[in-house]
Formats: structure tokens, sequence, C-alpha cells
């Protein structure tokens, strides 16, 4: 007998309540998303309770779930605050939190029945790591990004937990929780979301065997990119594939969600990824603003290579958002939220919730009132004629004039 | 309130037992992340410790993915014998400890751990075998104090010593000199750089990672009677990257407090001197900054938002409330910058430019221009904002 095949779930970020629209409808089986408080991206749009709730609602009927992120590391006075909205999102049906701290993880135990995923932030790499937060009441161990796909699924298997990697974004370079360089030089808690991303800074070095001072951006990582290796996640029964980037564009939130979602699909479908569509995918990823790519330690120890060591730059691929559509019917054409300029004749590709970018001409551009536009402008709202098949919140996106 | 601290070498020892210290951390290269100890230097020094009356403390505190963790088990259980109890700061080697070690543990709770409920939850999961809890450095003076009085094991704290504020297991100096092989011997440089105002980290990279320090190093030697008296158990010196002979001045400022000595101190130090966070931490105090306004007052019965807006023309608004918008609702728009203003619609159409009476949840509002909205600006019903 044929045993099916388990495919991991496709977790991506939500920074708002669009971009979480945009994850599910996109095909990520689950979002995270952080409440006002309590989280680690301070400066993101994070949800109000009304936008949990709606939220929770709409990845819901879509099957998707909601994953609350309370990772922070809490100070007394943080945690005596936190009950009440522990037994808030308990009521609107939340599907877990994300916590680093077991004092959030006892609180969250004592105030609700939701589950409880650890986050990254602990840095639990290893199975006696996850041996001992399960006993603390987790149902799910988020790895640390130091840990291999092998040994993930060893852990999984050793210490029969669910096991959620990283499989896409930007990342720490020290061990999750364990860099405090915007603590003592900013004064801000990086365990409490005040992260200035110091390891991204160039620095000269003094000292390394020569005479003169060298300069590097030596603490600064690459972007993690596991597409290829999605079949060594299945094989070792990872249960959840994360995309990093609450911060990051509606964009990114997207296209990451599409190609992951259809990646392992086709994977469900074939048993295998031996397609001409690897390509389109990996092209898919290239689109999105990114550093270079690495699988840092996915496979192997991530060494040199894993060093981005260069100034934030764009790459000469890169897309960007024009804007979403907000509405589109043969009687009001595609009407466009202009969130980058773009000038009548421009090609412009709307990506679809699955299935191949469409790619138009915009060689007619109305406004609102239905006046003839040259030169589109941002924080206006434009139509396009329509197109067979478009639909309200497609994303649409255009090669970035460098 | 009792000392403790490092030793490398059986000289250190002996300075140790002449100073009146009960105890010693003693660390081997490949399970600690500054340690210097072969397996045989470690079992030397832990034989000599005994003869000197000192309880022999064994750092296991590398943080390691399993298969790191698989190679050092066999290290630990030869060494393990020769130590009284056991540290550590990797989740994964603390339920080692507890389930096999069979020794005292002292757990590190230097990273995060910062309330009460946590640090008094990894007591409670070692079942009985904790003997002590090592509080971060960010913790300030009331807080520690709290923590020394309530928790049920005796805490430990930083007295003197570097600053750890970066640890990663990737070479990142060697990366830079590929014709350096890293693994077996420790590279040291300090950094440096343009967008922050202090100079010279000191860096170290050895054969479990790239580890980054403050230029100033921690010190509350002058606040060791308060931390005594506030029911501190263990205030640790860390002199591992000072002249050993320091460690006889530091003990005795320690246990006998004069301030001419503790300036010279001071003044002879390699590096500064910080005391941190120890009288108040106030490292939250940006974070209101941080988040956009606008979006804290969002909370409320709120409409939708303005997507565009046409001088003399009209705003467009995305309806997201399920109640929708009708013609004469009378709306608060509150401005990106905190300016609210009151309308009553008197136009209403919907995408299609066709007069409507009502626009539903998910669509597009198009109503009569109000002077001085922007775009974002968030809609709001009249009666539910105040
Ligand atoms: S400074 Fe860099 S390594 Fe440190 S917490 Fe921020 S992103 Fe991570």
């Amino acid at each position: 007998m044929k045993v099916p095949i388990k495919i991991p779930e496709v977790l991506a970020p939500a920074g708002s309540l669009d971009k979480l629209k945009v994850a599910v409808l996109y095909g990520a089986n689950a979002v995270y998303v952080g409440g006002q408080k309590f989280g680690l991206r301070t400066a993101a749009e994070n949800f109000t309770q009304d936008e949990l709730r709606e939220g929770m609602s709409f990845a819901h009927e879509r099957s998707a779930k909601v994953y609350v992120v309370l990772n922070s590391f809490l100070h007394d006075k943080d945690l005596a605050e936190l009950p009440d909205f522990v037994r808030f999102l308990d009521e609107i049906g939340t599907d877990a939190v994300i916590v680093s701290d077991l004092g959030v993880v006892q609180a969250v135990r004592e105030h609700s029945s939701i589950q409880i995923h650890i986050s990254t932030q602990a840095s639990a790499l290893n199975i006696q790591s996850a041996l001992l937060w399960k006993k603390a009441g987790a149902s799910r161990i988020v790895l640390g990004r130091e840990v291999s796909v092998k040994e993930a699924g060893k852990i999984r298997r050793e210490a029969d937990i669910e096991i959620e990697m990283f499989i896409h974004g930007s990342m720490c370079m020290a061990y999750s929780g364990h860099c405090v360089i915007s603590n003592f030089t900013q004064g801000r808690d990086s365990n409490r979301g005040g992260c200035a991303h110091s390891c991204r800074f160039e620095y000269s070095l003094e000292g390394l065997d020569t005479q003169e001072k060298k300069k590097a951006y030596f603490m600064s990582s690459k972007d993690l990119e596991g597409l290829r290796i999605l079949p060594a996640f299945i094989e070792e029964g990872i249960d959840s594939l994360k995309i990093e980037g609450r911060m990051k564009s509606h964009l990114y939130a997207g296209t990451m969600s599409k190609v992951y979602s259809e990646a392992l699909k086709f994977y469900a479908g074939h048993g295998h990824f031996l397609s001409d569509d690897l390509l389109k995918w990996e092209e898919e990823l290239g689109k999105v603003s990114h550093r270079a790519y690495t699988q840092a330690s996915l496979v192997e120890k991530a060494g040199a290579e894993s060093i981005f060591n260069e100034r934030e730059n764009s790459s000469e691929d890169e897309w960007q958002m024009v804007g979403p559509v907000i509405d589109a019917s043969p009687k009001a054409g595609i009407v466009i939220e202009v969130r980058n300029a773009f000038n009548q004749g421009d090609e412009l590709e709307i990506l679809p919730f699955s299935g191949d970018v469409i790619k138009v001409f915009a060689h007619e551009i109305m406004d609102l009132t239905m006046k003839a536009v040259v030169r589109t402008r941002p924080s206006t709202l434009v139509r396009i004629p329509y197109v067979e098949g478009v639909q309200s919140m497609y994303l649409v996106r255009q090669r970035s004039k460098v | 309130m009792k000392l403790t601290t490092y030793a490398q070498n059986l000289y250190d020892l002996n300075v140790l037992k002449d100073q009146g210290y009960n105890e010693v951390i003693l660390e081997a290269k490949s399970l600690s992340r500054f340690g210097k100890l072969s397996r045989e230097d470690f079992i030397l020094l832990s034989n000599r410790s005994k003869e000197l009356g000192l309880r022999v403390l064994m750092e296991w505190d590398i943080l390691m993915t399993e298969d790191v963790f698989g190679s050092k088990i066999k290290e630990v259980q030869e060494l393990l014998p020769y130590a009284d109890a056991l540290r550590v700061q990797d989740t994964g080697a603390l339920n080692w400890g507890i389930t096999y070690s069979g020794k005292p543990l002292q757990f590190i709770a230097e990273n995060g751990n910062h309330n009460l409920k946590a640090l008094q939850g990894w007591v409670d999961l070692a079942n009985g075998k904790m003997e002590r809890i090592i509080l971060s450095i960010e913790l300030s003076k009331n807080t520690i104090e709290e923590y020394a009085k309530k928790l049920t094991v005796p805490c430990e704290l930083l007295g003197l010593g570097r600053i750890l504020l970066f640890y990663t297991p990737r070479p990142l100096l060697s990366a830079l000199m590929p014709e350096k092989i890293a693994q077996n011997q420790e590279l040291a440089a300090t950094g440096e750089s343009e967008e922050s105002p202090h100079k010279g980290f000191p860096i170290v990279e050895n054969q479990h990672g790239t580890f980054m320090f403050h230029i100033k190093e921690f010190c509350l030697v002058e606040f060791a009677r308060d931390l005594e008296k506030s029911g501190l158990a263990f205030f640790r010196i860390d002199q591992r990257w000072e002249k050993p002979s320091r460690l006889v001045e530091i003990s005795q400022l320690t246990k006998e407090f004069q301030s001419e000595a503790f300036e010279k101190l001071k003044h002879d130090y390699s590096q500064d001197l910080m005391r941190g966070f120890y009288l108040v931490n106030k490292t939250d105090i940006l974070f209101p900054k941080l988040k956009n306004s606008r979006l804290q007052k969002r909370e409320g019965h709120y409409v939708g938002e303005v997507l565009e807006s046409e001088k003399g023309s009209h705003l467009a608004i995305m309806v997201k409330n399920p109640k929708g918008l009708k013609v004469t609702d009378i709306l608060k728009i509150l401005h990106p910058k905190g300016e609210v203003f009151e309308t009553k619609i008197y136009s209403l159409k919907n995408v299609a430019l066709e007069d409507v009476n009502e626009v539903p949840a998910g669509e597009l509002a198009i109503i009569q221009f109000v002077g001085g909205v922007w775009v974002k600006s968030q809609v709001f019903y009249h009666h539910e904002i105040s």
C-alpha cells in the first residue's frame, strides 16, 4: 500500500490584516501575526483586537490557521498584562501562540487552552531541548536556524513533537535570543522587539594579521532560501515551513505564499520536483527584493559563503509592486491602488492566486472619474481595461526602474 | 554572599584558595564557549581543586544543534565524575542534566528570562535538581532583590567581567582570512562601525563560533555589599581576559570596599567599566515611539481607509466594516497626523461611478471631497469615536 505523502504547511508572515488576506489568498496554509504588544516586531503594523478577530474569521473560512506571536521575553510588568490578551485570543479561536519565554508559556497554559509553539527565539536546537519544552507544555518547536533538515527530522522522531523550520527570509546572524547588541549600544531591548540590526552595519576590523584595518559587513547574513531542498523537508516529516518577514511587503507575502504552496502542491501530486516549474518558481523568488540567497545550515553548517558582506543593494531583476487590484469587472475595469507609479504603455504583470502570471500593457489608463492618465501617481486609484479572470486582491507588479 | 570565578591553571587555584573561595568554575575547551582546558587538564585541575577544598563547577555552556550535542555527550560523561555540579545554558543540556547527570544543576538564565515566573519555572522543571540560577546582567537592582528573595534556589550574578553581546556558530573572522584555518586556534580582532558611536568591540572566533563583546566591562563591585544585603548568594568575577594577578585586588575590594582602591582599579583596568542597567532598565522606553501613532488609535468601530483624496472631486474609501457605508452616514475621519474631520455623506457612488444608497464591505465607496483629508486617513462612524 502506498503511504500518503505528508506535505508540510506553508506558514507565511502577515504584518497587517491586508497582508494576512494576501498570504491566505495566495495559498499559505497558515499565517503568523502580532498583536499590539508582546511580539518582537515593535515597528510592524501589528493587529488591533478587531483586526485579529477579522483576520481569524477570514483565514478560518478558507481553512487556514492563524498563529499569534507572543515571542518577547517579557519583564514582570508586561507579563501581568498578558492573561486578558490570552483569554481574548482563546475566545476568537487562535490556532496557536508562538512563545519564547517560559513565563509566557505558563501564563498561556493557566489562562487558555491555546496550543503553544516555541519560538525560534528560544534557540531550541536539539532533541533534549524539544523534550524539555514538551514537558513545559509545547506542542510544536520552531527550531533555531542553525539546525539542519536532517537534524530536525531526528528531533521530530525522537521527541515526538511537531517541528517548524524557517525555509525563507532574512536571518539573524546570532543564535536567536542571544544577541543583545541593541540593548547595550542603543538602549533598545532586542529581545522585546528593539533590534537595531547592528549586525548589518559595516565594521572596520583591526588585528586581523594585517597592518591595515579591514572593512567588512562581516556579521551580516545572506537571506535563506530552501526551495530546492523541499524534498528533504518532506522526507524528514517537517510539519511546517516558515517564511520570515512580517515587516515585508504585500508582494513579498503574496509571492512567497504562492511559490512555496504551488511547489508543495506539485510534489503532492507527482511525488517529485522534476519539473520545469522549478526554474519558474526560482525566477519568482528572485523577483522579490532580497539579499543574495543561501541555504545557510539547512544542509551543512553555514560557513563563509553564507555571509553577505555587502551593502544593501537591489538586484537587477528586482520587481516592484505597482499595487493591489481593488476591484475588477467589465464595468469598472481593473482598479489599481497605485503604490509605485507606472506610465502609459508600461508592461505590467498581474499575479493570480494560482497559475501563470498575466502580462498586460497599460495602453489605456484612466483615473477614477474616467479621465485619461499618462503617468500615474502613488496614492491614487487608476483603472486599466478589464482582463478576463482578474480578481480583486490580485497583486500587480512591474520591473523596477533602477 | 560568596565569590565564584574561573580557573585556567594551577596557579589560579592557589590564588582562589588564598582569597577564601569555596568553589571554582572549570571549562573544558570542547564544552565551554571560552574554555581552554584539555580533558587531561580539566581532570588535573579538578583533582587539585578538591585537594584545596574547592567545589568544582563544570561549565557546559555552548549551544548545540543535535549533531553537535550528540558529539559532546561522551566527553561530558567522562568529565562529570570530576565535577560537583554542572552549569548549562542550552535548554537541551539542562534536560540532559536533569535526566542523566545525577549532579546538581546550575542554569545560566542570562539571556531573556526577565520574569520570576520563567525563572521559577526552570527550577520547577528540574525536579529538585536545580541548585542555582545565574541571572541576567540586564536586571536592575530592585528586580535582583525580588528574585533573590522569591526564587526557591540561590542566585548568582556577574560582578565584574566582559559583556557578551553576540554569539553565532558561524566563523565570521576566518571568513575574511581564507588562508587561516580557525578550527583549533582562537582568532581575535576589534571592530568599530561608523553607524555606531562605540569603538573597539572585542571579537573572538574559536571552534564554537564567533563572539562579540561590549567595549566596556560590566562592574558591580561598588554595589557588592548592597547585593549581599538583597540576598544575592553568588557574585561572579570573570577575569579570563585580564591579568590573573588582578583577581586578588578585586576579590579584596568586593569583600571590603574602599573608594580609593576602586578608583585605582578603574584607572588600571584594561577596559572602561559600566554598571549596565543595574540602577534602572528602560530598554523599552523607545517602543511607543517606534509604533505608528495612527495605528494605536485604531481600535473601535472602524469603517475603513481613504485610498484616494482628489481635491475638489471626491474621497475613495475602502469599506471594511460589515455594516457597510450608507448615504447620510455621518463620519469622523482621522488624518494620519491626528487631526479629525467630520462629514455627512450626501454623495455616494460605487466603483462603477453609479449613484447608490449603500456600499457593502469589501468595496470602494466614492463620496464627496472633504478638505484636509489625505490618503491613509482612517474613517470611523461618527458616534463611535470621541
Ligand atoms: S542585531 Fe542582528 S544578530 Fe542581533 S538580534 Fe538584530 S538581527 Fe539578530
